[in-house]
């Protein structure tokens, strides 16, 4: 293609068949539910696989298979055990969370947490006893020799975590049972993600749109894979 | 100063020593020889109160270490020094390596200040690594170290908060000559500062070289604990002269 052909293509590109603020909505939304939801999983999960990690105790390897097991746990039935405790019928009915992005945010939390926990748990496990016994030996606390294991284990826990987002960012079958894909009538996002989105625009035929969001959310995640591993690698002379 | 008294270990119902009593003065080096797998290390991490004992007593400076409460403990283990055979250095500087004793017995708003780049270090991390010949590569990522320099490193960074004992476990078994006699200098400059020092070694000439005291560690306990010449010259009891010539071998 010849430069002179981008002038003719540009309106096109620029004619996006979309709504004012429709997609900077939905990117909004997206990065709301998984960044606190995976905000909450890390806090969770991080202490969780130290705790198991440093701990001696019987079925610590059932344990750990528990919480393999839960990476592969199905998104959809996650969207309807939360649909079930978020509905009137359940535990927390009377939170009124039926189709909002807090049910989103309980269910890629719950769907971030187990890769977040064993590849955290896997990492902690990694890092050389010999370092836990130094930091020990230097005057350390139990408290002083975590930190040290987690600052050891850091690349492991930004592989974490970001796998965690991958999965909370990229998720459809749950985040559609239980926020509903709603849409204001101007158009704007209330519960609907890129992936919902791309779903429905793809069911609509709408595919040029659905492939836009589509390099949007790959953009995403290469954007936030590139800012943590920028922290990790400033990090290793500290 | 740190005293062992009648102290037993054992590690899954198999038992590494019984009733093993050991102790060293300040400005002193108790050397403490024996074939592998006899429980140096396990004696070590036991005087580093890092290892409870199934029985007896350690004490430091009087003060027993388990019947204590656990504030006063850390208190005492801070009090003790100890470089393992293998480096383990932080994934750090050499200089933060050497930093990290001091800082987790700083109050914490300095230790974060100290992570955020925006504390001073210690005069004491450079007269650490000086007595082992490394302060021009303080600012130096640990991992660009030898083996020889890591263990000096190792060294440094348990001198640098100055302990009243510092405990040495085979701290030269990996290390070539011109690292080994770094080693046994700094040694010798700790004991000139008036630290007690336990070097767990099988290498008996180094024992030798360094120690004022030795201790002959076999399968069955201590044989016999004494003055350095008297131990290597003169033994008094018959294993230990057997191990010392060479004939009772492991």
């Amino acid at each position: 293609m010849s430069l002179a052909a981008i002038p003719e293509l540009a309106p096109a590109l620029l004619d996006l068949p979309f709504r004012e603020g429709y997609v900077r909505s939905i990117v909004f939304v997206s990065l709301y539910v998984s960044v606190t939801a995976v905000a909450l999983s890390t806090l969770f999960s991080v202490p969780v696989a130290v705790a198991i990690g440093f701990a001696d105790f019987p079925g610590k390897g059932f344990v750990k298979s528990v919480v393999n097991t839960g990476m592969g746990f199905p998104s959809v039935v996650v969207g309807l055990i939360v649909l079930f405790a978020v509905s009137n019928q359940g535990p927390l009915g009377s939170l009124d969370l039926v189709f909002t992005r807090e049910a989103m945010i309980m269910s890629q939390f719950v769907l971030a947490t187990p890769p977040i926990t064993a590849i955290t748990l896997a990492a902690v496990s990694g890092v050389d006893e010999g370092v836990r016994d130094a930091a020990r030996a230097l005057g350390g606390t139990r408290l002083d020799a975590a930190l040290v294991v987690l600052k050891e284990a850091r690349y492991g826990i930004a592989t974490a975590i970001l796998a965690g987002f991958g999965r909370a960012v990229s998720e459809v079958g749950s985040v559609l049972i239980v926020g509903g894909n709603i849409t204001s009538a101007d158009g704007i996002s209330k519960t609907r993600t890129l992936t919902t989105a791309i779903q429905l625009e793809a069911r609509q035929g709408q595919y040029e749109t659905a492939m836009i969001l589509g390099a949007v959310l790959v953009a995403l995640v290469l954007t936030v894979n590139a800012v943590v591993v920028h922290f990790g690698d400033s990090g290793v002379t500290r | 100063m740190l005293r062992a008294t009648d102290v037993s270990q054992s590690f899954g119902g198999e038992r590494v020593f019984d009733d093993l009593s050991v102790e060293v003065d300040a400005g002193e080096v108790l050397g403490v020889i024996g074939p592998s797998g006899v429980g140096k290390t396990t004696l070590l991490r036991t005087l580093a109160l890092s290892l409870e004992p199934d029985a007896g007593t350690v004490a430091l400076g009087g003060t027993e270490a388990w019947t204590a409460e656990e504030s006063e403990r850390l208190a005492l283990r801070r009090r003790v020094g100890m470089v393992f055979q293998e480096a383990s250095l932080f994934d750090a500087s050499v200089g933060r390596n050497v930093e990290y004793g001091l800082r987790v017995r700083s109050p914490w708003s300095d230790r974060i200040a100290a992570a955020l780049g925006l504390a001073e270090t210690p005069d004491a991390v450079r007269e650490s690594l000086d007595v082992v010949g490394l302060t021009d590569k303080a600012d130096q990522h640990a991992d660009s170290l030898s083996g020889g320099e890591a263990q000096r490193v190792s060294f440094a960074r348990a001198l640098a908060y100055d302990p009243d004992v510092l405990l040495l476990d085979e701290p030269t078994s990996d290390l070539d000559p011109r690292n080994t006699a770094v080693i046994e200098e700094a040694i010798g400059e700790a004991r000139s500062r008036g630290i007690g020092v336990v070097v767990a070694t099988h290498d008996m000439h180094q024992a030798e070289r360094v120690a004022d005291r030795v201790a002959v560690l076999l399968d069955d306990g201590i044989t016999e604990v004494g003055p350095t010449e008297a131990i290597f010259e003169d033994p008094d009891d018959e294993r230990t002269r057997k191990f010392i010539s060479g004939e009772l071998v492991y």
